[in-house]
Parts: C-alpha cells; sequence; structure tokens
C-alpha cells in the first residue's frame, strides 16, 4: 500500500501550490514541499525492508483488455531513483523559492514541477509496462510545460516544441517494443517479463523490439544523434535544468536500458549499438561542451556527454560495468545539480551567463565559487570527489573489452580523450569564471545570493565530498541493492575503496587530467579552429527541416485534392465501377430461368423514345429549356412504364412530382445566367467520363437484366395476405406505405419537411440577379397574370380540391393516397399563385406553411402513439366498418388519419419551396434575420 | 420485355452518371434527375414484371410484387426532396460565388477553390502571412 | 413506458423538432433554447434508460405496427446500438448547450434541425431494416445539408454544393444496391437477409456480391473512406462549430453500418458470400490513413487540422473493420468514442477561438491573442493530448487496444506504421498549432467579447468525459467487449 503513496502524495501535492500559489512566495513554496517531504519520509520508513532484499508491491486491476495495470513495486533501483527524484527535488523546491521573481507564477511552477516529480517516480516505480509507458510519457508533457514556462521567449517555445517532438516521437517508439515484448512473453507484468529474457532475446521480434527500444531511451536520454534537443532544454528556468534536464528526467533513458538489462542486453547487437552510440555521444558531448560560451550551454553538452558516458558502461555489458553505470548515475546527478544550481546563482547575481564577460568573480562570490569549483573537480573526476571513483570504474571496464577484437584499445583511448576534454572544459568552467581577469560590463554588480538559495549547492557539494572519501559507507549499500536489481542476480564483488594502488586506470586518469590541462592552456588555437566552422543552431535546423518537410507534403497535398467536385466525384463512380463489374466477370450466363415477358410494338417505341429524348437531355444539356423539355419526355415515359407494369400508384406519384420538379426548374431556370460560359472539357476528358459512364450503365443494365430474369422468393406474399384482413385495405402498395412499413413513410415526410426547413434557410439572405430580359433580349412580357388564366384557375381551384379528397380517401383501397394527394392540392394552389400573384394570394390564403408541415408530422406521429393508449406498440394500427343511414357501410381507419398528416405535410413542404422561390423577386421574400 | 426495360435502366444511367460528371450545377441537376429515374425503375425492377397485375386485392390472379413498388414511392419522395434542394441550393451558390460551376470558379485553376472562395479574406491577411513567413524559425 | 423504451430515442427527436417548429415553442428564442435543452436532457434520459436495460437483459426487438419480422419494420436495441444512442444523445446535449450562446442567431431553425439530425442519426442506428436504413440515412443527410449551409457564406455554400451532389450520387448508388437486395435475398430485415445470405443460391451469389460491394462503397462515402473523403475536410472546417461537432459523429454512422452489414449480414457466417469487402477494405483502410496523415501535415487551419485528423482516426477504424475479429472491434468502439468526444471538444475549441481571434480566425499566423488565453490554452493542450492519443486522455488507451489487436494478426506491419506515424503527425502540427495560436501572439485583444457560459459549459463537460473514459476504461472496454462479442454472434433480429 504505501509504495503507493510514494506516489500518490507528490501527485495530490500538486493542487496546493495551483490553488494556493498566491499566497506568498515562501509559503507557496513551504506548502509545495509538504508532501514530497511525507513521500521522502515514507520512502526512507522503508528503507529497511528494501535493503533486507524484499520488494514491496501494490496492484490493482485497469483495463484487463489492455493489460494496464496499476502495478507497482518498490525495488532497488526504484528506491535509489525515488530517493535521488524526492531528495533533489526538494532542494530544487527551496532553490527556486529564491531563483523565480515576483514577476512569474510561482503556484502554476511548482505545480508543474511536481506534476512532473509524480510523472518521474511513477516510471521508476511501475512494473507494468503499459503504465511505465504512461509515466515516461507524461514526464516529456511535464518537461514540454516546464521548458515553455516563459513562453513569450521565442527559443523557451522552440526548444519545448523540439524537446516534445522528439522524446515524443521516442515515447512512440517506446510504446511499440514494450507491446512486442508483451507479445513475445504474454504479459505485460514487469517482474515476469525480467524473468523471461531468454524468450525474448531468442524471439524473431528482437531486432524490432531492440531497434525501437532504443530509439526511446535514446531520445530521452539525448544519445547521439538525438542529443540537439537537450541543450534548448536550457531555455527553461534553471531549477528545471537543474531537476529535469541533469539529475532526473534525462536520466529516464538510462533508467530504462538498466530496468531492461536483464531482458536485452548480453547480444552483439545490445553491445554494439549501445556502447557505440555511447561513445560517440561522450566524445561528441565533451569536445563541444569546451566551446560554448554560455555558462548552462556548457553544462547542458556535459551532461549530453556524461549521459553518453554511462550509456556506454552500460553497453559494455560486463556486471561490474553495470554496477559502475548505476554509481554514475547517483554521482553525476548530485555533483551536475549543484553546478547548474550554481550556474544559476552567477545568472541570478551577475545578470548573465556569458563566460567572455564573466571573469574574476572570485572576489565577489567566494563562497558561491569554492562550492561550484569543488563540484566542477568533481566533474572532472578529480580524486577524493564522487566523479572520479566512478570514472576511474569505467577506465577500469574499457580496458576488459575484447569484443572490438584486436582493436579493442580504441575504447580505453577514446575513453580517456574523452576524460581530457571533460578535465579541459571543468578547467574552463572554474578558471574563465572566477579568476581569469576582471567582468566585463556585467548588467550587475554580482554578490553573495541569499542564504537559503545556496543551501541546496552546499549540501551537494558536501555529498561530492563524502560520497567521494567514504563511498562504501555512503552508497555502498544502496548501490548493491540497485546493481542487484539491474543485473537480477548478486552483484559481482567490486570494492569502493579511493585507493587501488597505482594501477592502469590510475595512469589513464593522471593522462586525462594532464590533456586535459594541456588542451586548456592551447584553448585559443582550439578555438580559432573551431572557428573555421559555421555553427548550426539545432532550433533552427530542426524547424526548418520541419517546415520544408510540411511545405513538400502540402504540395503533394494540393496534388491529391485539388478541391474539385468533379474529381472527387469521377473517383467514387470509378470505384463503385470497380467494385460492382468485378462480381460480373464471374458471373457464368446474365440470362436466368425466370419466365420473360414478350415484347409488343408500343413497349418498344416508347423505350425508343425514352433513350431518345434521354440523349436530347445529354446532347443539349446547355441549352436549359430543351433539356428540361426532353427530360420531362422522359419522366413521362417513366410514368407510363409504371402503368404499364401495373404500378398504378407509382405512376399517379410520378406523374405528379414529374409537374412539380418541372415547376421548380421552371422557376430556376429564371435565376440561373441566360448565357452560361460553356467551358466544355477537353475532348479527353469527355471520353474519358463518357466511357466510365458507360461502362457503370452497362453494369447496371446487366445487374437489371440478370435479376429480372431469375426468379424470386420474396416476403410479398405475406403482404398480399394479410392486407385486407389485418391492414383494412385492398391497395396492397397504399397499405405497406401507411401499415407495415408507415414508419418508412414517417421518415419520408420528416425529410420533405427538412428539405422545406434546409430551402427556407438557403433561399432567406440571398440576393438575386434577376435579369430583366431573356436571352434575346426580349424584355419580360408586361402582363404578369394573364386574365384568362386567373379566371380558368379560379374555377379550377374547387375541382382540384375535389378530386384531391376523392384519391386521398379511396387511397387505402384503389391507387391514390395522401401524398398524391397532396400534391394535387399543391399543385392547384401554385396555379393560383402564378395567375393571381403572390400579393393578391397572401390577402385571400393566408396559409403558415411552416406551421401545415409541423402539424402534418405531428399528426401523422400522434396517430402512430395513439395505439400507446392500448398497449401496442408504435404505429399499429386500428379499423373498423360502420353502417349509417344513407351513407351506408364505410370504413375509418387510424391509417387514413396518419395518411392526412402524410397529406399536409406535402402540402405545406411543396408550397414553402415552390412560393418562396416565386416569392423571390417579389417585396414578400423571405428575411433571415435568425429570429 | 426484360432486355428493353434493362436497356432503358441502362441508357439512363449512363446519361445520368456523365451529365453529373459535368463542370456545371445545372447539367450535374439534370444527371441527378435522369439517375433518379433509373433508379426508380431499377428499384421496381428488383419486384420483376408484370402486367395487368396491380397489387389491389381480389383484382386478378397473378399480382405484381408490391412491396418494391411502395419502396419506389419512397424513394421518388425523398428524390423529389432532394432535387428541390439541391436546385435551389445552385442558385443560392450562383448568388454566392457569382457562376453556375461546380467548383466556383470559372476554369479550373491551380488554386483550391476554397481558398478562390475565401480569396478575399486571404487579401486582407497576405500581410499577416508574409510577416508570419518572415518570423517562421 | 418500458415496452417502448427502444422506440423513444427516435420518438424524443421526432416529436422536438416539430414541437419547436410550431407555437408556443418557436416563438422566441429563448423558448427554442430552454425546450431544446431540455429535449435533449430528455434523450440522454432515454438512451441511458435504454443502455442499462439492454445491458441488464440483453437485446430488445421492437417492431412497429406489431407486425412482426421479416415482414415489418423493426429496431434492434443492442449493446452496440444503443452505446451509439448515448454518444448521440451525450453529443447533442454539448451541441444544444453551445448553439444556446449566440450561433442559433445566424439562422433560423437550428435547434429543431439538430433535433432532426439527432433523429436521423440515431434512426440509423436503432433499425434493424435495410430500407428502413436508407431512409434515415437520407433524413440524417437531409439534416446536415439544412445545416452546414446554417448562417451563410460563400465558404460554406461551396462547401455545400460538393457535399450535397456526392451524397446524392452516394444515395442512388444505396439505391441500387437496395434493389439488388431485395432482387436476390427477398428480404430487407437484415436478420432474415443474414440467414439467407448463407444459403444463397449459387446463382445469385454474384449480383448480391455486386449490391454488397455497392454497399461498401456507399458506407465509405459516408465515412469519409479515400478515395470518397474529398468533402470532408471542406464541410467539416466550413460548418459553424456546434455542427461540425455533431457531424463529428456521422462519419461514425458509415463505420457502424459497415460493421453491421459487412461484419455481421456478410460476416463469417455468409458462406459463399462471408468477408466480400476484405480485399477492398484493407487496401483503402491503408490509403486512407496515409492520405489522412498527409492532409493533416498540410492543414492552414485549426478546423482544418480537426478534420484532417478526423480522416486520419476514420482510417484508424476502417482498418479496425477489416480486421474484423472480436478484439480488434472492442478496441474500435472505444476509440471511436473517444475520438467523436475529443473531435467535438475541439471543434467547438476552434469555434471559441475563431469568435475571440477577430481577423486571423483559426488560421495559423500570428496575431492578436485570445481574450481567455489561459482558459482557452489549457483545454486546447487537453484536447490535443485526447487527439495526438498521449497520456492521461482516454486517445492513448483507444490507440493502444487497437495497436494490440494488430498484434495477434499477420496484418502488423500494415497497422502499426500507419497508426505510431499518425500520432506523431498530429503531436507536430497540434504543438505547431497552439504555439501560434496561443503563444506567438501580437499587440491586445482589445474587444472584450468572453466565451458564453452556456459555451464553456459544453467544452467543460465534453473535456470531462475524456478523463472519465480513462479513469472507467476497464468497464468500458469490458462493454465494448460483449457488444463486440454480440455483434459477432448475434442473428440481427435480437429476439
Amino acid at each position: 500500500m504505501s509504495v503507493l503513496w510514494i506516489l500518490l502524495l507528490p501527485m495530490m501535492g500538486i493542487l496546493l501550490p495551483v490553488l494556493f500559489g498566491k499566497s506568498g512566495r515562501t509559503p507557496t513554496a513551504w506548502l509545495t514541499a509538504i508532501m514530497p517531504a511525507a513521500a521522502l519520509g515514507m520512502l526512507l520508513q522503508m528503507a529497511p525492508m528494501v535493503f533486507s532484499g524484499q520488494v514491496p508491491m501494490f496492484t490493482l486491476p485497469w483495463v484487463p483488455l489492455l493489460g494496464l495495470n496499476i502495478s507497482l513495486h518498490l525495488d532497488g533501483l526504484a528506491f535509489l531513483f525515488c530517493l535521488l527524484i524526492l531528495g533533489i527535488g526538494l532542494l530544487v523546491i527551496l532553490y527556486a523559492r529564491y531563483y523565480l521573481s515576483d514577476t512569474d507564477n510561482m503556484g502554476l511552477f511548482y505545480g508543474y514541477l511536481l506534476f512532473f516529480m509524480s510523472s518521474m517516480l511513477g516510471v521508476v516505480l511501475s512494473s507494468n509496462l503499459l503504465q511505465l509507458w504512461l509515466f515516461w510519457e507524461l514526464t516529456s508533457i511535464s518537461s514540454f510545460l516546464l521548458i515553455s514556462f516563459w513562453w513569450h521567449k521565442t527559443e523557451a517555445r522552440k526548444g519545448a516544441r523540439m524537446a516534445l517532438t522528439v522524446t515524443g516521437a521516442g515515447g512512440l517508439a517506446l510504446l511499440g517494443a514494450l507491446m512486442l515484448i508483451a507479445h513475445v512473453t504474454g504479459t505485460y507484468e514487469l517482474r515476469e517479463v525480467l524473468a523471461m529474457g531468454d524468450v525474448v532475446r531468442a524471439s524473431e521480434y528482437y531486432p524490432y523490439i531492440l531497434a525501437l527500444f532504443l530509439l526511446g531511451a535514446f531520445t530521452k536520454s539525448a544519445q547521439f544523434p538525438f542529443q540537439f534537443w537537450l541543450p534548448h532544454a536550457m531555455a527553461a528556468p534553471t531549477p528545471v535544468s537543474a531537476y529535469l534536464h541533469s539529475a532526473t528526467m534525462v536520466k529516464a533513458g538510462v533508467f530504462l536500458m538498466a530496468r531492461f538489462y536483464p531482458v536485452l542486453a548480453g547480444t552483439e547487437y545490445w553491445f554494439v549499438v549501445v556502447s557505440l552510440t555511447g561513445m560517440a555521444t561522450m566524445l561528441l558531448g565533451a569536445y563541444i561542451a569546451l566551446f560554448k560560451h554560455d555558462l548552462k550551454g556548457l553544462l547542458a553538452y556535459s551532461t549530453v556527454s556524461h549521459l553518453g558516458l554511462i550509456t556506454l558502461l552500460l553497453g559494455l555489458g560486463t556486471e561490474l560495468a553495470a554496477v559502475a553505470a548505476v554509481f554514475h548515475i547517483i554521482n553525476h546527478a548530485v555533483f551536475k545539480a549543484s553546478l547548474f544550481m550554481a550556474a544559476g546563482i552567477i545568472d541570478h547575481e551577475s545578470g548573465t551567463r556569458d563566460m567572455r564577460k564573466l571573469n574574476g568573480l572570485w572576489n565577489y562570490m567566494p563562497w558561491t565559487a569554492t562550492l561550484a569549483m569543488v563540484a566542477a573537480a568533481s566533474m572532472a573526476g578529480v580524486p577524493l570527489l564522487n566523479g572520479f571513483l566512478s570514472k576511474e570504474m569505467l577506465f577500469t571496464e574499457t580496458l576488459h573489452q575484447y569484443t572490438l577484437g584486436a582493436l579493442s584499445w580504441w575504447i580505453p583511448l577514446l575513453a580517456t580523450a574523452a576524460g581530457a576534454f571533460a578535465v579541459a572544459y571543468s578547467l574552463r568552467f572554474m578558471h574563465d569564471v572566477f579568476f581569469n581577469g576582471e567582468p566585463i560590463d556585467l548588467p550587475r554588480t554580482p554578490h553573495e545570493p541569499p542564504r537559503y538559495m545556496r543551501v541546496p549547492v552546499e549540501i551537494l557539494v558536501v555529498l561530492c565530498l563524502l560520497v567521494g572519501i567514504f563511498p562504501q559507507f555512503m552508497v555502498g549499500d544502496m548501490l548493491s541493492i540497485a546493481s542487484q536489481a539491474v543485473l537480477q542476480k548478486a552483484e559481482p564483488g567490486y570494492s569502493l575503496a579511493v585507493w587501488h594502488g597505482f594501477n592502469f586506470p590510475l595512469l589513464m586518469s593522471a593522462l586525462a587530467v594532464g590533456g586535459g590541462l594541456a588542451l586548456y592552456l592551447n584553448r585559443r588555437h582550439l578555438f580559432s579552429f573551431q572557428d573555421q566552422f559555421v555553427d548550426h543552431d539545432a532550433k533552427y535546423v530542426f524547424e526548418s527541416l520541419v517546415q520544408q518537410m510540411i511545405n513538400r507534403v502540402s504540395t503533394l497535398h494540393s496534388w491529391i485534392d485539388n478541391g474539385s467536385l468533379q474529381r472527387a466525384m469521377f473517383l467514387m463512380i470509378l470505384l463503385a465501377l470497380m467494385v460492382s463489374a468485378v462480381p460480373l466477370f464471374n458471373l457464368v450466363d446474365a440470362i436466368g430461368t425466370h419466365p420473360q415477358l414478350p415484347i409488343n410494338w408500343v413497349v418498344g417505341f416508347c423505350a425508343a423514345l425514352m433513350i431518345a429524348a434521354t440523349f436530347v437531355t445529354l446532347w443539349w444539356s446547355h441549352r436549359r429549356l430543351v433539356a428540361l423539355i426532353a427530360l420531362s419526355v422522359v419522366g413521362l415515359i417513366v410514368s407510363i412504364a409504371f402503368t404499364y407494369f401495373s404500378a398504378p400508384d407509382l405512376a399517379l406519384t410520378q406523374l405528379s412530382v414529374e409537374v412539380v420538379t418541372i415547376l421548380l426548374f421552371l422557376l430556376a431556370l429564371f435565376f440561373l445566367p441566360q448565357k452560361s460560359p460553356t467551358i466544355d472539357s477537353p475532348l479527353s476528358i469527355i471520353v474519358r467520363d463518357f466511357s466510365v459512364a458507360a461502362l457503370f450503365g452497362s453494369v447496371i443494365g446487366t445487374i437489371c437484366y440478370a435479376m429480372l430474369t431469375r426468379p424470386l422468393d420474396s416476403i410479398s406474399d405475406f403482404f398480399m395476405e394479410n392486407s385486407k384482413p389485418g391492414g383494412g385495405g385492398t391497395n396492397v402498395v397504399n397499405v405497406i406505405l401507411v401499415d407495415f412499413r408507415g414508419f418508412d413513410t414517417l421518415g419520408e415526410i420528416t425529410v420533405l419537411g427538412i428539405a422545406a426547413l434546409g430551402i427556407y434557410k438557403v433561399l432567406a439572405q440571398m440576393l438575386v440577379f434577376m435579369p430583366s430580359a431573356d436571352s434575346k433580349g426580349y424584355r419580360w412580357s408586361k402582363e404578369t397574370h394573364p386574365f384568362l388564366l386567373a379566371v380558368v384557375s379560379q374555377s379550377l381551384l374547387p375541382l382540384a380540391l375535389l378530386v384531391s379528397a376523392f384519391i386521398f380517401l379511396r387511397g387505402h383501397n384503389m391507387p391514390g393516397g395522401g401524398f398524391i394527394a397532396g400534391l394535387i392540392t399543391a399543385i392547384a394552389l401554385i396555379q393560383q399563385y402564378v395567375a393571381h400573384g403572390v400579393v393578391w394570394m397572401k390577402g385571400r390564403m393566408p396559409i403558415n406553411y411552416l406551421g401545415l408541415i409541423a402539424s402534418g408530422l405531428l399528426i401523422s406521429t400522434l396517430s402512430g402513439l395513439g395505439s400507446w393508449a392500448f398497449g401496442r406498440n408504435f404505429l399499429t394500427t386500428w379499423f373498423d366498418h360502420f353502417h349509417l343511414p344513407l351513407i351506408g357501410e364505410f370504413e375509418l381507419a387510424s391509417a387514413m388519419v396518419f395518411d392526412f398528416g402524410v397529406y399536409l405535410t406535402v402540402i405545406g413542404a411543396t408550397l414553402l419551396i415552390l412560393a418562396n422561390l416565386g416569392k423571390l423577386t417579389t417585396s414578400e421574400r423571405l428575411r433571415d434575420g435568425g429570429h | 420485355m426484360e432486355f428493353t426495360f434493362s436497356l432503358g435502366v441502362g441508357v439512363l444511367t449512363t446519361a445520368g452518371i456523365y451529365l453529373m460528371l459535368r463542370a456545371q450545377t445545372f447539367p450535374v441537376i439534370l444527371g441527378l434527375t435522369l439517375l433518379s429515374y433509373a433508379v426508380n425503375l431499377f428499384l421496381f425492377a428488383s419486384g420483376r414484371l408484370t402486367v395487368n397485375g396491380a397489387a389491389i386485392v381480389g383484382q386478378s390472379q397473378h399480382y405484381a410484387d408490391p412491396l418494391p413498388q411502395a419502396l419506389v414511392l419512397t424513394a421518388i419522395v425523398i428524390g423529389f426532396a432532394m432535387t428541390a434542394f439541391v436546385l435551389i441550393l445552385s442558385l443560392r451558390a450562383r448568388s454566392d460565388l457569382g457562376n453556375d460551376q461546380v467548383d466556383g470558379r470559372e476554369l479550373p485553376p491551380e488554386r483550391s477553390a476554397m481558398e478562390e472562395a475565401l480569396a478575399g479574406k486571404i487579401e486582407k491577411n497576405s500581410a499577416a502571412q508574409k510577416k508570419n513567413k518572415r518570423n517562421r524559425n | 413506458m418500458l415496452q417502448h423504451l427502444p422506440v423513444l430515442p427516435l420518438l424524443i427527436p421526432l416529436l422536438a423538432g416539430t414541437l419547436l417548429l410550431m407555437p408556443p415553442l418557436a416563438n422566441t428564442l429563448e423558448r427554442q433554447r430552454r425546450a431544446g435543452t431540455l429535449f435533449a436532457l430528455l434523450q440522454l434520459a432515454a438512451a441511458v434508460a435504454l443502455l442499462l436495460q439492454v445491458h441488464q437483459h440483453g437485446s430488445l426487438m421492437y417492431a412497429m405496427g406489431e407486425w412482426r419480422p421479416p415482414f415489418g419494420i423493426v429496431l434492434v436495441a443492442d449493446r452496440l446500438s444503443t452505446m451509439m444512442c448515448v454518444l448521440t444523445a451525450f453529443l447533442l446535449l454539448c451541441v444544444q448547450l453551445y448553439s444556446s450562446a449566440n450561433e442559433d442567431q445566424k439562422g433560423k431553425f437550428l435547434h429543431p434541425l439538430l433535433m432532426f439530425q439527432a433523429l436521423g442519426i440515431q434512426g440509423a442506428f436503432l433499425t434493424g431494416d435495410i430500407f428502413n436504413l436508407f431512409v434515415f440515412f437520407e433524413v440524417l443527410l437531409i439534416a446536415s445539408y439544412a445545416l452546414l449551409i446554417h448562417g451563410g457564406g460563400a465558404q460554406k455554400t461551396l462547401a455545400n454544393v460538393h457535399y450535397v451532389i456526392l451524397n446524392l450520387a452516394g444515395s442512388a448508388l444505396f439505391l441500387f444496391a437496395l434493389g439488388i437486395m431485395y432482387g436476390t435475398f427477398g428480404t430487407l430485415n437484415m436478420a432474415d437477409m443474414q440467414q439467407r445470405a448463407a444459403q444463397i443460391d449459387a446463382n445469385d451469389v454474384q449480383l448480391a456480391k455486386a449490391g454488397a460491394m455497392l454497399l461498401l462503397v456507399v458506407f465509405g462515402l459516408k465515412s469519409a473512406m479515400m478515395p470518397l473523403h474529398f468533402w470532408l475536410p471542406r464541410a467539416y472546417a466550413a460548418a459553424p462549430a456546434p455542427v461540425a461537432a455533431l457531424f463529428a459523429i456521422m462519419t461514425k454512422v458509415g463505420i457502424y453500418s459497415l460493421w453491421r452489414v459487412h461484419g455481421t449480414i456478410f460476416g463469417d457466417s455468409a458462406g459463399d458470400l462471408a468477408n466480400i469487402a476484405q480485399p477492398w477494405l484493407w487496401p483503402l483502410a491503408w490509403l486512407t490513413l496515409v492520405v489522412g496523415i498527409i492532409a493533416t501535415l498540410a492543414s492552414k487551419t485549426l478546423r482544418e487540422l480537426v478534420a484532417n485528423l478526423v480522416i486520419v482516426s476514420i482510417g484508424s477504424l476502417l482498418l479496425m473493420v477489416a480486421l474484423n475479429t472480436r478484439e480488434a472491434t472492442a478496441g474500435a468502439l472505444y476509440y471511436l468514442v473517444h475520438s467523436t468526444l475529443a473531435t467535438a471538444l475541439m471543434f467547438l475549441l476552434a469555434g471559441l477561438v475563431v469568435q475571440q481571434r477577430g481577423k486571423a480566425e483559426d488560421r495559423f499566423v500570428q496575431s492578436r491573442p485570445v481574450a481567455q488565453p489561459a482558459l482557452l490554452g489549457g483545454l486546447f493542450f487537453l484536447g490535443a493530448l485526447a487527439l495526438i492519443g498521449m497520456p492521461p486522455i482516454s486517445g492513448f488507451i483507444g490507440k493502444a487496444l487497437m495497436l494490440k489487436a494488430a498484434l495477434t494478426s499477420h496484418q502488423i506491419l500494415w497497422i502499426w506504421p500507419p497508426i505510431l506515424v499518425g500520432s506523431l503527425a498530429a503531436l507536430i502540427m497540434l504543438s505547431r498549432a497552439g504555439g501560434t495560436l496561443f503563444w506567438r501572439t501580437r499587440g491586445e485583444n482589445t474587444d472584450p467579447a468572453r466565451a458564453h457560459p452556456a459555451q464553456l459549459v459544453a467544452v467543460v463537460l465534453l473535456m470531462l468525459s475524456l478523463p472519465l473514459m480513462v479513469v472507467l476504461a476497464g468497464t468500458i472496454t469490458e462493454f465494448t467487449q460483449l457488444a463486440a462479442e454480440e455483434m459477432r454472434m448475434e442473428v440481427k433480429s435480437g429476439a
């Protein structure tokens, strides 16, 4: 349980500073420190347990399907890292209290800091692969937030984004690696995975796993070639640099390698890739560090170099090397954190970090200078300091390498060279800053920092000394348990003594120191040599690379998607053609067994006529009126076809719809440009389009033919049988519409209604082009509403209404029904508009079409709901026969109410559309002022 | 008979598709209408062809399949709604974009139609964009 | 009432839409807002009730007019469909709230149209009859046409022209396909169809195939499958914020139908017609992802970016549909819910950014700061994490689930790289977007236009739903597993 608390306390702690951040700097700092301190207390209280070799654990299932559980364990390695994270974290909190100014949002800063702390704790405590990855990503995110804390500075923004992109990419790779590992081992629980190293190394996936895994680790720990993001992360406030980018977060990568050491290490791949990368990083970092004029820049590259050193150690693959790696993780964290803080103090008190200006600070801040120089000495690897010990171990290990065969001696040589550069830049840090003449025009006159700002540095430096002098006493036990955790077995024999007698490693150290001195003394030549190369700023290189990539992709994209509907349409038809044609190739014979009807000349003539009309429409599609007339011919023949093939309802519907549609087209023609610039697409396009169209047409035709000539066993007999007894109507089609499939009809009239609403919206606030003359320049006729028409149509109206009523009532038993009736009524009314004009109509027929639509829908729905009263399902119909004197036998059916709703909706919708389109030219046109 | 019917459907489909691939709204809408005729006939055909057998109980011995007829009826109505909408939308496009090209531009240029439509705004911000280019990196 | 539970998610929006068009509700905007929100709440309640009912007592079937299947139209409420309904209803509520701020002043009928839109979507989810599916497709389409034009402007009109014409062609294809379906199977009820598909007559097989493949094109168009995706970026980027947010679910209707038709009717059980779509689905899904990634990297505005990320997510989902294993479907369902919510959230946020950023709108150019940088920036940050698929927001679980599902198949090399690269592309673009929109600012924001409380409520509701999905991930995935199981086994008559 208490393992969970180590993680939970800092997490809960996030809220404190965020909520009470306004309560002044010192209180905020204290508030922030409470939870980590408590967590640290817990950790120490569990120390005996861990040292006695037990591993406290906590597990809670979370997402079984994914294999993601909340699963924590506190083994030696985790313990070591928790100690670093919490310990240094507390020091950083104290330090930041003095570093940040009043203008900074301190609460937020501390919140981010604790966010990071908990994420990092999560990484080291996790014993579930996916949970580990989860916290891993959280560290990237929190570091992004911290680097961009001063987001108004462009280098902060760019640095943060670069860090996030690089580590984020690595995170994705890591996810892949971990899932593959889990796939191979069949478990997501780290402790089980650690026991199955052989399985993983043996599996076919191993190379991929290793590649992805190392991508994750290297990006996080800024290993070559990904080292470039780390120096730019220095745009963050110095406490962040000290904490994340030297002591803890960048260690996550090496932590991961140490964590999976038993699983992945020990192969040829591992040795070559890891050790060589480490070596390269170590050298590169050390070399560049020497030439950085920025204090933090120097430290950043030195960090890169030291991370390389640790990677190298892990790569060497011997057990002692692993121990040395763990040891150096501790040491580096301690001295580098103190150095960053010192640098921060100098920056804070003198106003610059440029070593060309900073000189002779010894006279201004002797105490800080002493601290900084001790730490720097440790970084250089001077005896009696902790840095020396782990470096000695490195040298020792490099001497026991035979993997490069006869060239194995390269490794110690290069290691020594890197050591020399380390000495050189450490010397530069000490000498340039604290001696070497007087400061050059500093923004402020430097002085010692506030007492407590120095305390963290003091503590860390004292640690450097103590570990350096009494290593076994200070860290012996911790090192041993940590190494055991890494190796998953008893650690090899080694002695943490300061003095091993005169031996080869000592000689190498001596050489390194000597070489370093020499390098530093001749730095002038080196600098002038280095100046020949233009110094690329990774920020800009990276940004411009991303930018170029985006530009390339954008051109590619505009090539794929040129915003043309024609292309989209063409591709869709093409796809439809392909997918539907392929099966037909396997269709042995289109003709089926179903008996065919004989053809007669009437049908033949109609068909010919229709085809002709179709081609007329096609050919004169730009001569709009012609096209329209041809189109209506096609429509008429279609409705004739329906009549011929015994579908009277369809014929009636088709006919009435045809009329309304053509009316609509005619109205629309008035507003479309008389002459439209007929840009005839190039012949090639026309051929292309036509051939695709023809192919698709033939496919559909073939399918139609194949379908027609095959027998069908369908569900429709049921409708024939139940229409009268169950639906109370003899016109089966109508009964299907209002009863068997009434729900479809309800949807259909809803569509009609919504369409009317949509058209209303489209017409509203639309400015119209109103030609005063036709294409030939003849002015439109003055006589808008011919008298004859007015008279005739007026006399026609009652007749039309009567017809529609008749059609409506017979609908249930004979062809007809609400929809057709509605259209007929609508047409009759439209005729009135045409004959008398909008204003006249407005006076006499104040119908609110919108209301008509809504009430129609409502009536249909409610008629369906009525059945609920009798405990029946929605749309269950009821009908009965009554006998009245005079009128005689007649039927009442709830379906008729439903059909009445349809009737109203159709009238409303049709008129709303047509009338409003017609009104466009008049003063009655719609205005869309919202409401 | 069946063959003639299928031929008709095929021709209507061809014409419809071809017109829908045109660059101006009016032909496209004509195409849609033709295509919807084809569709209705096709859907109707799924019940096979029957002569003098209207699906009215007690009128004849063999009936046409009533279900596809009901479906076609629904399809016709929906088709009508859609045609009306797209027709009026094309008017709106004409008034908003100043022409009757489906891509809202006279000739197919490199610039995407969307940019074309935004052109007004783009001019306004061109200054800002230039500046932005300079600031980048 | 319990008996009628399955039809409520359709009746409520239908009645709501109708009543909102009539007095007294139609009279004032205030009434529309209040009533609309109330209806949305009712609907959410109904959907949730249905979900619980189904989860505890198994699938429900509701026969319209009490005509027994396969003759009448049935609604089938199983875990999958009800879960989609709940998602839709929740989305509708947020969108309804957001529109009540000021969006509904820019044109008429916004509230009723939102209701009708929801009606169409939920109908498509619930119906068990394939022609009825077509009808509801048309309902949701016509509603979306009307919504897309809301507010007006050249950009909207043009996008709408493309969207409408493409979809009309799509509807025509749908009807062709339905004709073939009825012409070969002689039925419209999906469950019945599934049974008949298994023992189809040998010389009808090829016809049925052709029909099924046309349906693939239709649903592909709905779900923006490459090469049918061209309408999406324009339509979504042009649509008003709340409409775009509601559209987030519409592509998922396509995915859902693919599952129902090609995953179930023509699924493993379909004999000669089993998994006929797979060979086409694999490459198309993959290409969708790739094209989506390219488009993502080429985005110039926030709305465009989010829209293109929709294509990426659709690509991933399509891959899972092609994979069509229980695990894949279960994972995909979780991811589907997540991506819908995240996308909706981002579209609403983009709306606020546009509202506060003046002339620059949401273009990635330097401009004045937004009025509420801390608030919007923070929400954007979380939303971005969600879209990228980074912890602690729900995206990472969905992504991981899909990656895991791919592990067991031989298709891993098809599936992993594009999904991972997609996340990276999202990471790059969203970090740049955030940096430009919220950090690289010039001058001061003088106008006092703050986000309206209603808008904030909507955004925050969506925002909170995502972490909740993480906390409850265990329960949710359990549910989606059952849903996937059901979908694959079930003969869709539910009974």
